[in-house]
C-alpha cells in the first residue's frame, strides 16, 4: 500500500479512538497542530504507525525534526523507510 | 523573610508581570499592601487561593505570605480541606477595614508568620493529597544573577501546580518578567511567546515537542531552557541544544511530596553517577537494590512521609533509575504510576473501571513507551465469549470516558486469552515489555465493589 494512504488510514482510525474531530481536508500543507488531531492523538498516530510500519522516526530522532505539517510528517517516514532499507 | 519583604529589599526597578497589562515589581507590592490593610481580618487565617489570572494571583500570594497562617493553593481538581479557611478571591463577604486599623507599619512588619504553603499531590496512591511546604523550601532552588534578572519567563502551567509555582518564584524573586502562556493549545501559546519575547520556558519535554512542532520555536530568543515532570530523553535535549546552542539547558527532577528537587545542566539525560558518592545540591543520594532512587535533603519532608524514611534520613523517591555507565538513568515510577505529558496516571484506578463493563472479565493497564508523550495507557483485557471484537473498542473507551479524563484512557486494548497470576514478586508496568505480573486485576477479586 502505498506510504500516504497507510498514513491517511492509521489517522482516520486514531482519530475515531481519540475522539478528535478532523478538519475536513488533509493536504500535504494542513498544520498538524491544526488538524484537529490533538497530542494525545498525535502520540497514539505514531504509535499505530509503529505497528503498521514497524519504525518510530521521532524514538531515535533519525531525522532530527519535528513536523508542522501533514507534508513534513509523511515526508519524515519516507525518509525514515528510506533509511531503514 | 516572607516573600513581600524580599521583594521590598530588592527593589527591583522593572516589569515584573508582562501581558495585557504589564506591571511592575513596585505596583504589585503596593497593591499587596493595600490588601493587607483593607482585609485586616485575613491575618492569621487560613485562606484557599484560586487562580483566576495571574496578576491577582501574584498579589495574593505577596499580600498573604507572612500575613495568613497557612495559604492552599486550589488544585483543577476538587480536594476536601483539612480546616476552616476563607476562599480567595472571596466567595463570600470579608469583613474589611472600616477605619485604618491596620496601619502601614504593621502590615508591612508580619515577620512573626511563617505561612505554610500546602500544595496538592496525587503522590503515590492516587488519591490526591495536600502536602506542606515552606516558604524556604519553595525557593531553595531559585537562582538570581544579573544574567536571570533579564530573562522573560512564559509560566506555561498554573502555579497551583509544583511546576508552575517553580517559575513563578524564581521569575519574581531574581527580579525577572513573568507572562502567563498558561492557556490555549501550542500554537496560540507559541504565539503569545513570540509576542512578549518570552527568552526563557519551563515545560515537560511532551509540551517542548509540541513547541518544535509549531516550526516556530527557533524564532524565540531563548536562553533559559528546563524540561521537568516527565523523564528528559538524550534526541530531545540533543535537539534543544543544537537549536539554541547558547542557551542554558537543564532538566530537572522534583518531587511534590518530598520537597526536594535537583537539576541537571551537563546536557545529558539521567544524572551523573558521582552523585552518588558526592553530595550535590546539598542533597545526598543513593540507590537500593530494588533500583529505586533515596534522597536526604537538609530540610526534612512533610511528616506524612515518616514511614518513607530510613533511619539515615533518606526518603524513597519510589522513582526507579539504572546505572549506566557514567550516568544513573530514570525509568519510571516503581508504583507503575503511568506519565502521560507529565499527567500521572493511575493503572488500578483504570482497571477498577474497566471491570465495571460487563464484557471484561479480567485486565491489566500498563505504559507503553511513546516517542511523543514519554508514556501511553494500555490495557490487556481478557473478555467473556460472547463478545463482539470489532466494536468492543469503542465500546470500552465510550465507558471509560464517562469516569476517566481523556489522557487516563487505554489508548489501545489487546484482547488476550488470559492474563499471567504466578509471578512472584512486585513487577514493574512502566514498560510494555514488562511481562505479566500479578497487578493485573479480575471480577473474581473485584466482584464485591462492581456486581
Amino acid at each position: 500500500m502505498e506510504l500516504e494512504q497507510q498514513i491517511r488510514e492509521a489517522l482516520t482510525k486514531v482519530a475515531l479512538i481519540a475522539d478528535c474531530t478532523m478538519v475536513e481536508t488533509i493536504n500535504n500543507n494542513t498544520v498538524l497542530l491544526q488538524s484537529g488531531l490533538d497530542s494525545l492523538g498525535f502520540a497514539m498516530l505514531v504509535a499505530q504507525l509503529e505497528e503498521d510500519l514497524g519504525i518510530d522516526p521521532f524514538s531515535q530522532m533519525q531525522i532530527a525534526v519535528y513536523p508542522r505539517t501533514f507534508g513534513d510528517f509523511i515526508s519524515i517516514y519516507r525518509q525514515a523507510l528510506a533509511q531503514e532499507s | 523573610m516572607n516573600l513581600l519583604q524580599r521583594l521590598q529589599q530588592a527593589n527591583y526597578q522593572t516589569t515584573a508581570i508582562s501581558g495585557d497589562t504589564a506591571y511592575s515589581y513596585a505596583q504589585l507590592i503596593a497593591q499587596a499592601l493595600q490588601l493587607r490593610l483593607q482585609y485586616p481580618t485575613l491575618q492569621q487565617q487560613a485562606i484557599a487561593l484560586s487562580f483566576s489570572d495571574l496578576h491577582n494571583f501574584v498579589i495574593a500570594i505577596l499580600a498573604f505570605d507572612g500575613w495568613c497562617r497557612a495559604l492552599y493553593l486550589l488544585p483543577d481538581t476538587s480536594l476536601d480541606l483539612p480546616e476552616t479557611v476563607i476562599n480567595w478571591p472571596p466567595t463570600e463577604v470579608i469583613p474589611t477595614a472600616k477605619t485604618s486599623s491596620v496601619s502601614t507599619e504593621s502590615a508591612l512588619a508580619s515577620t512573626q508568620t511563617a505561612s505554610d504553603w500546602y500544595l496538592a499531590t496525587s503522590g503515590t496512591t492516587g488519591t490526591p493529597k495536600w502536602i506542606s511546604h515552606s516558604f524556604t523550601s519553595l525557593n531553595r532552588a531559585v537562582k538570581k544573577s544579573a544574567q536571570v534578572a533579564k530573562l522573560r519567563w512564559a509560566l506555561c502551567y498554573h502555579p497551583s501546580r509544583f511546576a508552575g509555582l517553580q517559575v513563578l518564584l524564581q521569575s519574581l524573586l531574581s527580579g525577572a518578567c513573568l507572562c502567563d502562556c498558561s492557556y490555549g493549545d501550542a500554537q496560540q501559546r507559541i504565539k503569545l511567546m513570540q509576542q512578549q519575547h518570552i527568552n526563557a520556558i519551563s515545560a515537560t519535554p511532551s509540551f517542548w515537542r509540541q513547541l518544535l512542532m509549531t516550526g516556530q520555536l527557533s524564532n524565540l530568543p531563548l536562553q533559559q531552557i528546563t524540561l521537568g515532570g516527565e523523564i528528559a530523553d538524550q534526541p530531545l535535549l540533543d535537539l534543544l541544544a543544537s537549536k539554541f546552542p547558547h542557551a542554558r539547558l537543564l532538566h530537572i527532577y522534583a518531587s511534590t511530596e518530598a520537597g526536594v528537587g535537583f537539576a541537571v545542566t551537563d546536557k545529558r539525560a539521567g544524572f551523573p553517577a558521582s552523585w552518588l558518592t558526592t553530595p550535590h545540591s546539598d542533597i545526598q543520594f543513593k540507590l537500593d537494590q530494588q533500583q529505586h532512587l533515596w534522597l536526604k535533603s537538609p530540610t526534612p519532608p512533610d511528616a506524612s512521609l515518616n514511614s518513607r524514611l530510613d533511619s539515615e534520613g533518606y526518603l524513597d523517591t519510589e522513582d526507579l533509575v539504572k546505572r549506566q555507565g557514567d550516568r544513573v538513568v530514570f525509568l519510571g515510577r516503581a508504583s507503575g504510576v503511568i506519565n502521560v505529558g507529565g499527567n500521572k496516571v493511575h493503572p488500578e484506578q483504570v482497571e477498577q473501571v474497566l471491570l465495571q463493563h460487563p464484557a471484561v472479565l479480567q485486565t491489566r493497564v500498563y505504559a507503553k513507551t511513546s516517542s511523543v508523550l514519554g508514556q501511553l495507557v494500555v490495557a490487556d483485557i481478557v473478555v467473556t465469549t460472547d463478545t463482539d471484537n470489532k466494536t468492543l473498542q469503542l465500546q470500552l473507551l465510550q465507558h471509560c470516558r464517562q469516569q476517566l479524563k481523556p489522557y487516563q484512557l487505554p489508548t489501545k486494548f489487546n484482547v488476550v486469552s488470559h492474563l499471567q497470576t504466578n509471578a512472584s514478586g512486585k513487577l514493574s508496568r512502566h514498560d510494555s515489555h514488562t511481562p505479566p505480573s500479578d497487578h493485573q486485576q479480575s471480577k473474581t477479586r473485584n466482584e464485591d465493589q462492581h456486581e
